[in-house]
């Protein structure tokens, strides 16, 4: 089975020999021992596993017994650093649009008080993808989804929001800490180059594999689908007077990744015994749902957008400027460029480099270069960057890192066209990302109402806390035996 | 055949293949590879003893002449001269590839690279010498670029193979990639746009492929594998006069010539001379082996025999051959006993 993770992830530190030892293991590609429980009674039974993977306890009569198959969770996944792909069999079972529709059926049938309330939140990348697929624009794609959406299942889904609404906090976010960390790179020889935090792709394999190295230059603010989390189950449910597992929040992403992302221990309310996002479905998987369902997304009536958490006006979406990752370079650029230097940029000007997923951004002044970015997009830019960083020799500032060749728009989640080529559709998917009106995260006037009524004002505790996030480097372990060759 | 006849061919592949010399070059370790420089006046060895050795003619015999230690933690698996014999490149099991300069007193570790996961398996160095290829355990393969100030930056992670990558060797005049696999295939690169992609997939050993080589024209490549046979590919162009059918502008590699029958083992290395054309392969059933191509055969159905067969070249595994590039006829085999032994081979009349 082909993997769906992004690239980054792809580099797996699996065995090809199956040793004896490995008859613990659960998967054939997992090397993190899990303990088979084996039935009461004589000692001396053996274990013997069957062809397709099941395990039987020989007693010393010679019967057999099926034994209970452990359960690897995707926490367990996480913390292992035996390989870099999680298992993707977890991910199925336990993050797909499969467990939407249970959670829906399970509101149809289930005691009022026990019902949950269901809120999705849209990407705009998976939203072009879906536009460019249905050949429709994406206000019209948008309004759609949320029809079809509402009425999946026949209870549905009760809101639909866009998680460029949440972006806003990250890009702002972003900003002052990239304007904090420069500030104080002198007596922190870590504070610069910031990384780029919103790639759950390259936060796993940054753990994994540069762990303590490299974890001091990643940005601590939460990526959008997080801080959408955040909203959701705090700001969102104090409104519905709800408690956060009161909610069930589904997030539609352009990458597989994603569901990492929220599954990480840092996002679980333990008060609660709740995910600040519950599951995670990519673009593809909106697309099963509406095949499951026999529906073309262009014959729905379209709905009107729920507007709690959109930016702009009723009947208008709106995007940020830079490119489909996000645009967090362009952002904090142009904010740091005032906020250091007084310098007013309008216009970006990015110089490709060996390749088009890696760019430069450099503002002069009087021949002195006073603040240096780069795009570095895909595995083999991500470990050029790596290099030069453990060698002293990156001039960055600032790198915005994602796991894709081509960003986020490009996501392994995303729709793939029959008979066109990937570049022709990203080309498109592209053109429909950027057909919205972009707007400027400080002047967005519910974000700023927000910073007040629901975080007690821009850098308070409770806004580092519902914002910023932390890293943990994964021990490497040795697998447990040598191979020859 | 009949079993006097086979005598009296064991006779004549004695004499085709004539030990030179023998040298511990490993002691106590597994000598893992051997590689002469451009210029054949050194041969290079590698092994589990961590070491690089470097090895040169004195009188009858052969010399250390340099160790090149403290560059891996590990296993050294695969050394690789640049087309200068300038540096040379190592790769380990500890992950890295070193790069080690020539200096006028020996070898200097010049650059680390870093990326792979865990084990590399081998390493090559394009004919440009700009270019650098390395695998992996981890399945992926690696295209690394040099410039001037002999800074490396990865210009490429290819994760084609779904298994263990044994080996890569490049094209001798194109930038052309191949790579070896415990996936059972061999698959072939070439840069397009900006990245590098595969462009064919050689499907047929049934068991793990160790080493692939190019001949000398580089239109034909040889693998061996742990099926315990040799397989030549001749590559055909779209349009070709035969009709073998090609997708888009990209060549087919057709396997013409399966040698089966003649190994009792693993085949752990092919070298094919660009001097002679003489096929050489290194077993696991410690026997060294030299195929030579028939004359009169025909280039869609090449027909090769066996030259010569020394049955116990060493004591244990061979894992290289490697044919001299200067002097026709010098070849150098190395083996988990930790030697190295040189043969003179001369094409026996009979064949």
């Amino acid at each position: 089975m082909a993997s769906h993770f992004s690239g980054v992830l792809q580099l797996t530190d699996l065995d090809d020999y199956i040793g004896p030892s490995q008859a613990l293991f659960l998967f054939q590609e997992c090397i993190k021992p899990v303990k088979v429980e084996k039935k009461p009674g004589k000692a001396a039974a053996k274990i013997r596993i069957e062809a397709d993977g099941s395990y039987f306890q020989i007693n010393q009569d010679g019967g057999a017994q099926k034994l209970e198959k452990a359960k690897i969770t995707l926490n367990d996944c996480l913390a292992c650093s035996g390989c870099i792909t999680s298992a993707e069999s977890v991910l199925i079972t336990q993050q797909s649009h499969e467990e939407l529709c249970k959670m829906l059926t399970f509101n149809k049938t289930a005691a009022p008080n026990e019902q949950k309330l269901v809120v999705l939140s849209v990407s705009p990348q998976s939203r072009a993808s879906l536009a460019a697929r249905c050949k429709m624009g994406v206000l019209e794609t948008a309004k759609k989804l949320t029809a079809f959406l509402k009425s999946l299942g026949k209870c549905g889904v009760h809101y639909v929001f866009d998680t460029t609404f949440s972006r806003n906090f990250s890009l702002l976010e972003s900003q002052r800490e990239f304007v904090k960390r420069f500030r104080k790179q002198s007596e922190d020889k870590k504070a610069l180059p910031m990384l780029a935090s919103a790639c759950p792709g390259w936060i796993c394999y940054a753990e994994k594999t540069h762990g303590s190295f490299i974890i001091p230059y990643i940005s601590t603010t939460k990526s959008p689908q997080q801080v959408m989390g955040s909203l959701v189950k705090g700001h969102f449910a104090e409104q519905q007077h709800l408690t956060p597992d009161q909610i069930y929040h589904v997030t539609v992403m352009p990458c597989y990744d994603k569901k990492l992302e929220a599954s990480r221990p840092d996002f679980f309310n333990q008060e609660y015994q709740t995910r600040d996002v519950d599951c995670v479905i990519t673009t593809g998987e909106v697309l099963k749902l509406l095949e499951q369902e026999g529906v073309s997304l262009s014959d729905v009536d379209p709905a009107p957008l729920d507007t709690m958490f959109s930016s702009a006006a009723e009947e208008e979406l709106t995007s940020h400027s830079g490119g489909g990752s996000g645009g967090y370079l362009e952002h904090i650029y142009k904010y740091a460029a005032k906020e250091l230097f007084g310098v007013q940029v309008d216009a970006i000007q990015y110089k490709p480099l060996k390749n088009k997923d890696f760019q430069e951004v450099t503002l002069e002044k009087d021949g002195v270069v006073l603040l240096q970015f780069a795009l570095a997009y895909g595995f083999r830019n991500i470990q050029n960057l790596v290099q030069k960083l453990k060698r002293g020799k990156s001039p960055y500032h600032y790198v915005e890192v994602m796991a894709c060749p081509s960003g986020c728009l490009n996501g392994g989640g995303q729709i793939k066209l029959d008979g066109e080529s990937s570049k022709d559709q990203l080309q498109q998917v592209e053109r429909l990302y950027e057909s919205l009106k972009t707007e400027i995260p400080e002047k967005n006037r519910t974000v700023n109402e927000l910073y007040e009524q629901w975080l007690g004002g821009v850098e308070s505790e409770k806004a580092a806390q519902a914002l910023h996030t932390e890293y943990h480097a994964v021990e490497k372990t040795s697998a447990g035996f040598n191979i020859k060759w | 055949m009949t079993s006097r006849r086979v005598a009296a061919g064991n006779v004549a592949m004695k004499e085709a293949l004539e030990l030179l010399c023998r040298v511990p070059a490993h002691p106590d370790s597994r000598c893992w590879f051997l590689a002469w420089s451009p210029g054949g006046g050194l041969l290079a060895s590698c092994g589990g003893d961590r070491l690089v050795r470097l090895w040169g003619r004195e009188g009858q015999g052969w010399s250390c002449r340099a160790v090149l230690g403290e560059g891996h933690q590990r296993t050294v698996r695969r050394v690789a001269w640049s087309p200068c014999g300038s540096y040379l490149a190592s790769a380990s099991f500890d992950a890295t590839t070193c790069i080690w300069k020539r200096q006028e007193d020996g070898f200097e570790c010049v650059t680390t690279l870093e990326g792979h996961e865990n084990e590399v398996k081998s390493v090559a160095w394009a004919p440009s010498g700009t270019l650098l290829a390395t695998c992996s355990r981890d399945k992926s393969v690696w295209v690394w670029e040099v410039d001037e100030e002999e800074e490396y930056e990865c210009v490429s992670v290819l994760n084609s193979h779904t298994q263990d990558v044994k080996h890569v060797v490049w094209h001798p005049n194109q930038e052309l990639l191949a790579s070896a696999s415990y996936d059972d295939t061999v698959k072939l690169y070439h840069e397009e746009e900006d990245d590098w992609v595969c462009c064919a997939t050689l499907e047929g050993h049934e068991s793990t492929v160790w080493s692939v080589a190019f001949d000398r024209s580089g239109e034909r490549l040889a693998s061996c594998s742990d099926d315990k046979t040799v397989r030549i590919w001749r590559r055909y162009k779209p349009g070709n006069e035969e009709g073998v059918a090609c997708s888009g502008t990209d060549p087919t590699w057709k396997c013409v010539c399966n040698l089966s029958g003649y190994h009792t083992r693993t085949i752990y290395d092919v070298a094919w001379c660009r001097l002679t054309g003489a096929l050489a392969t290194a077993c696991g059933d410690d026997a060294i082996r030299v195929f030579e191509e028939s004359a009169s055969s025909d280039p869609r159905q090449p027909t090769f025999s066996l030259a010569a067969h020394v049955p116990r070249a060493h004591s244990q595994d061979v894992n290289c051959v490697a044919w001299n590039p200067k002097e026709p006829g010098l070849l150098a085999s190395c083996s988990d006993d930790g030697e190295i032994a040189f043969w003179k081979y001369q094409r026996p009349e009979v064949c």
